[in-house]
């Protein structure tokens, strides 16, 4: 990447995980490129480019968003969770414990997304019905697990996180 | 999800069959996975392809300027360009039937499908490289094009690849008994025409590469999502003109892989040859609609099944005509033949049949090609038998299961009338099983009362066998005589600790947990102290890869093998410094130990230090100290069954199809790890169901691609999908390691037949016979337009 600025290029600044990132990024940029290549922040992933699958989710100012479907530029100034800021040190976040002893994961490509989805279900809803489960999980899809561990999980984590 | 039977753990360090939590999820959870895409090299370019919009199309030229002045492009290369550079991409199966095909990374001369690359850009980033892309202009010429398979057959039909006499890769026939005599004394016979769509693998990360030329030093290094690092790197050598010695092959974390990453594919090809020209390292990954429309296809095939029985509905006579539609090269390696020959030589299935006759024909077509995708052709063949079964059920006025259970195969160890050597089974009491778990009798109670209130619910069931653990054996027995080489290393520590190597890939399957449970077990060492490395072939020794349900099976063998060469001489040595017999001694728990005498102990950290370190103290019996050793081991033939029920409620003003309940059994021998079988169960019936519902690779008539984006082809989503209610039977292999089979395809090989048959069985009042997939919404109401109302 360049060091200085050249015509084309903006300063995009962004808080990720509580911490302060200065980029340069054409316009155009996608936040999912911004965050995996100028940030180094590998774990969002990238499946279809299309706003379907859901892998790339991660949570701007709190609301998930599709990172692949959004300009990096057109969240300057925000705060920004991924999967890296999830855990505490040497603690998972109890949504990613729960995936871990309910087999919720295989390949792992699309769990970053199911975790940030998670969270912010449980958030929102701290003791979901199966179908408030299943219909907030409508826009991730897994093609490992067939969604029974990861449906486990969730129900796992609501209580846990009750309790 | 209900687990009907529990495996209990009785010593801490007994962890085979024991519900292990994953030791490598933490990683992932953690967002510290590395993908290809996660690899950064200084100094590392992208590069972008062109791919052909036609079907078929002769490419008259290609101008390349208008890319190379757009700031940051640097190149392009096109099939001409790198002909001298790379070989032909050959596919050849050991059969005289079996055209070989050639093709090259990038073509010559025309593009054969729609996505089909003919040039790639290389920039400083990848949205220059696509500005690239954009910018080339291609002179077309489009040709006719061929879409239909059997249309394909014909002698007047449109040629695919001009090297070849004609359309068709291969036409076998094969079977056993006299199949004409049974027919012609019959007294029932049945007929179906069944035609599968194609469906694509589509594994949620899509296929990407990275290759770094080294000219100082002639070292190639390839990152790659694969399932198959070695064998990539034996595929790759030759037609890249490089020792294999020279290239290592890595691939890294992998974002599922279906079989679709277990081929070899042009970009991983042009990659490393772009790299090798230019001196510098070059990322290539694949978007959603190269994913889909180039990548591997699977089960686009045309069935025609007919079953002869007696009077008392013995069946006497099978017949199967398998026509892939291959598209349009033959697939780096397992050919089409994966699909079409696979459903013929398992025409049969777990049925007693005396008399088989199967004919199976590949001709390519305009689309994106055929390959091994999970369940191969097992599924639409199954789809095509176990659919008919239930139709002559309902023709003969029977019950589906009793007509099944009539002509099952026995339980026992046999060799089958195609030959298949089949070790263990529990065929009629996997039906049964499924039966029970979904109430059947209770069921059609229920069904009946419905009915009058005009819901429509259908009860559906497939059981299934699955040939597994693919190695030498199981490939000729299925036709396919291909060798096999798998290895495994086991390393015992100066501390104790255990590395073990493997050939073997793990992309969702969690080798790193089931096979450390192994190499655990037989050292008597805790899980802790041992890792299982793969995924490189620098740091891992031999094997041919994940897919086909190999993975337990020929792991545990290969792992069993080396760790007990450790483990003799481990005893030996405790037996020098217990002062006792090596036969007196267990290791367990990290623990040498005088069996019934457990204060007599020692650590295997300390037998390991002694091993290295021992010098002349250590027993002079052994004649060579090294506690590591590399075994190979290539399984006999081992099948897994089971049987998979699905209730379903059809909707018959909107067409629309609800999941109710899902049963799967699942007999797949002695389970190293319930929890992770469950989840390989899991994923595979709800890949089938997708196959059976939603996902569709379609193709219009003229062979434009119809599937590009996740909006078009339909994954399965949470919504869909019930709580599935899974039931183990444990019958273990005679003739593996440790009794294991294999099962990562079988519910993929069950679930659609399933659903199919439970569709059909509650649109049984209006007549109709389900004679494709995907079931979409549409298909079901032009199927009851077809019909009068209900005549009951």
């Amino acid at each position: 990447m360049s060091t200085k600025p050249v015509e084309g290029l903006q300063a995009i600044s962004v808080t990720v995980n509580g911490e302060d990132y200065t980029a340069l990024a054409e316009p155009r940029m996608l936040l999912s490129d911004f965050l995996r290549h100028e940030c180094g922040l590998t774990g969002t992933h990238v499946g279809c480019e299309q706003g379907v699958c859901g892998a790339c989710t991660v949570r701007v100012d709190g609301a998930i968003v599709r990172s692949c479907l959004t300009f990096a530029i057109s969240v300057a100034g925000s705060k920004i969770d991924t999967v890296e800021g999830m855990a505490k040190a040497n603690e998972l976040h109890p949504v990613q414990a729960a995936f871990q002893e309910e087999h919720g994961l295989q390949c792992g490509f699309c769990t970053p997304g199911f975790l940030l989805t998670v969270q912010d279900l449980l958030e929102k809803i701290p003791s979901p019905t199966d179908q408030e489960i299943r219909e907030h999980l409508s826009g991730n899809v897994c093609r490992c697990t067939g969604y029974q561990g990861i449906m486990a999980a969730v129900r796992s984590a609501a209580q846990k996180m009750q309790t | 999800m209900s687990q009907n039977q529990e495996t209990q753990v009785v010593r801490p360090n007994e962890y085979i069959g024991a519900r292990v939590q994953r030791v490598e999820d933490p990683k992932y959870l953690r967002g510290d996975g590395q993908y290809v895409d996660d690899v950064e090299i200084p100094g590392m370019l992208h590069a972008a392809f062109v791919r052909s919009p036609f079907p078929h199309a002769r490419i008259k030229n290609i101008e390349t300027s208008g890319a190379l002045n757009i700031p940051g492009v640097l190149a392009v290369f096109t099939g001409k360009d790198l002909e001298e550079d790379t070989g032909e991409i050959t596919t050849a199966v050991n059969r005289p039937e079996v055209r070989t095909a050639s093709r090259r990374a990038l073509p010559l001369d025309k593009a054969r499908h729609v996505g089909d690359p003919v040039a790639v850009v290389v920039a400083k980033t990848r949205y220059s490289a696509e500005d690239g892309v954009d910018a080339i202009e291609v002179d077309w010429e489009p040709l006719p094009a061929i879409s239909d398979p059997e249309e394909s057959l014909l002698t007047s039909a449109v040629r695919v690849d001009e090297a070849l006499e004609d359309n068709n890769i291969a036409h076998i026939e094969g079977g056993a008994g006299d199949v004409d005599l049974a027919f012609s004394e019959a007294k029932h016979i049945f007929k179906k025409r069944f035609v599968a769509g194609r469906t694509a693998g589509a594994p949620l990360e899509p296929r990407g590469v990275v290759a770094k030329y080294e000219s100082s030093s002639n070292r190639l290094t390839v990152w790659c999502s694969s399932q198959c690092p070695h064998l990539l790197r034996t595929f790759l050598a030759p037609i890249l003109k490089i020792n294999e010695g020279m290239i290592s092959v890595v691939a890294p974390d992998v974002g599922g892989g279906f079989g679709q990453k277990s081929h070899l594919f042009p970009e991983d090809v042009v990659i490393p040859a772009i790299s090798m020209k230019l001196g510098k390292p070059v990322k290539w990954i694949s978007d959603r609609y190269e994913d889909l429309s180039a990548s591997i296809h699977s089960k686009g095939m045309v069935c025609e099944i007919e079953i002869s029985l007696d009077e008392e509905h013995n069946f006497t006579g099978i017949r199967g005509h398998f026509i892939s539609d291959s598209g349009a090269y033959s697939s780096m390696p397992f050919s089409p033949l994966v699909d079409a020959l696979l459903a013929g030589t398992q025409l049969p299935s777990m049925y007693k049949v005396e008399n088989v006759k199967y004919i199976v024909d590949t001709p390519l077509t305009n689309k994106c090609h055929i390959g091994a995708i999970r369940g191969v052709g097992w599924v639409p063949g199954q789809m095509a038998r176990e659919s008919l079964i239930d139709d002559i059920a309902r023709e003969l006025k029977v019950d589906p299961i009793e007509l099944r259970l009539k002509n099952v195969l026995e339980s026992v160890q046999q060799v089958t009338v195609l030959g298949c050597k089949i070790d263990s089974g529990s065929y009629s009491e996997s039906i049964q099983s499924a039966a029970r778990q979904l109430d059947y009798d209770q069921f059609r109670t229920e069904q009946k009362e419905q009915r009058q209130s005009g819901r429509y619910l259908g009860i559906g069931f497939s059981p299934f066998i699955e040939p597994c653990g693919l190695g030498t054996d199981m490939c000729h027995q299925n036709g396919m005589p291909a060798s096999f080489h798998d290895r495994a290393s086991v390393t015992m520590e100066p501390d104790g600790s255990v590395t073990v190597t493997t050939g073997l890939h793990s992309h969702g399957q969690g080798h790193q947990t089931t096979l450390a449970q192994v190499a655990a077990d037989k050292l008597g060492v805790r899980l802790e102290n041992v890792r299982v490395v793969y995924g490189t072939t620098e740091g891992s020794v031999y094997g041919m890869g994940t897919y086909a349900s190999r993975s337990a099976v020929i792991g545990t063998g290969a792992i069993r093998l080396a760790a007990e060469d450790i483990k003799e001489k481990l005893l030996a040595m405790a037996g020098q410094l217990l002062e006792a017999s090596p036969d007196d001694i267990e290791l367990y728990d990290g623990e040498a130990r005088l069996k019934g005498a457990p204060v007599k102990s020692m650590p295997i950290s300390e037998l390991a230090g002694f091993s290295y370190f021992g010098g002349r103290a250590r027993p002079e019996s052994i004649e060579e100290y090294s506690l590591a050793s590399t075994r190979s081991y290539d399984p006999p033939e081992t099948y897994s069954n089971g049987c998979c029920g699905v209730i379903v409620e059809v909707d018959t003003a909107t067409g629309n199809i609800k999941l109710l309940r899902v049963a799967a059994v699942e007999d797949c021998g002695l389970m190293l790890n319930p929890t992770i079988v469950e989840g390989q169960i899991s994923g595979a019936i709800v890949q089938g169901i997708g196959a059976a519902l939603l996902e569709d690779a379609a193709y219009d008539e003229d062979g434009q691609f119809q599937a590009g984006s996740l909006m078009d082809y339909l994954y399965p989503t949470a919504t869909e999908i019930p709580d599935l209610e899974i039931v183990h039977i444990e019958t273990p292999s005679p003739v593996t390691a440790e009794g294991v089979k294999g099962m990562g395809e079988a519910g993929t090989i069950a679930s659609p037949a399933a659903v199919i048959n439970a569709v059909a069985d509650a649109l049984e009042p209006f007549g109709v016979q389900i004679g494709k997939s995907p079931l979409t919404p549409s298909y079901i109401l032009e199927l009851l337009r077809e019909k009068a109302s209900p005549s009951s």
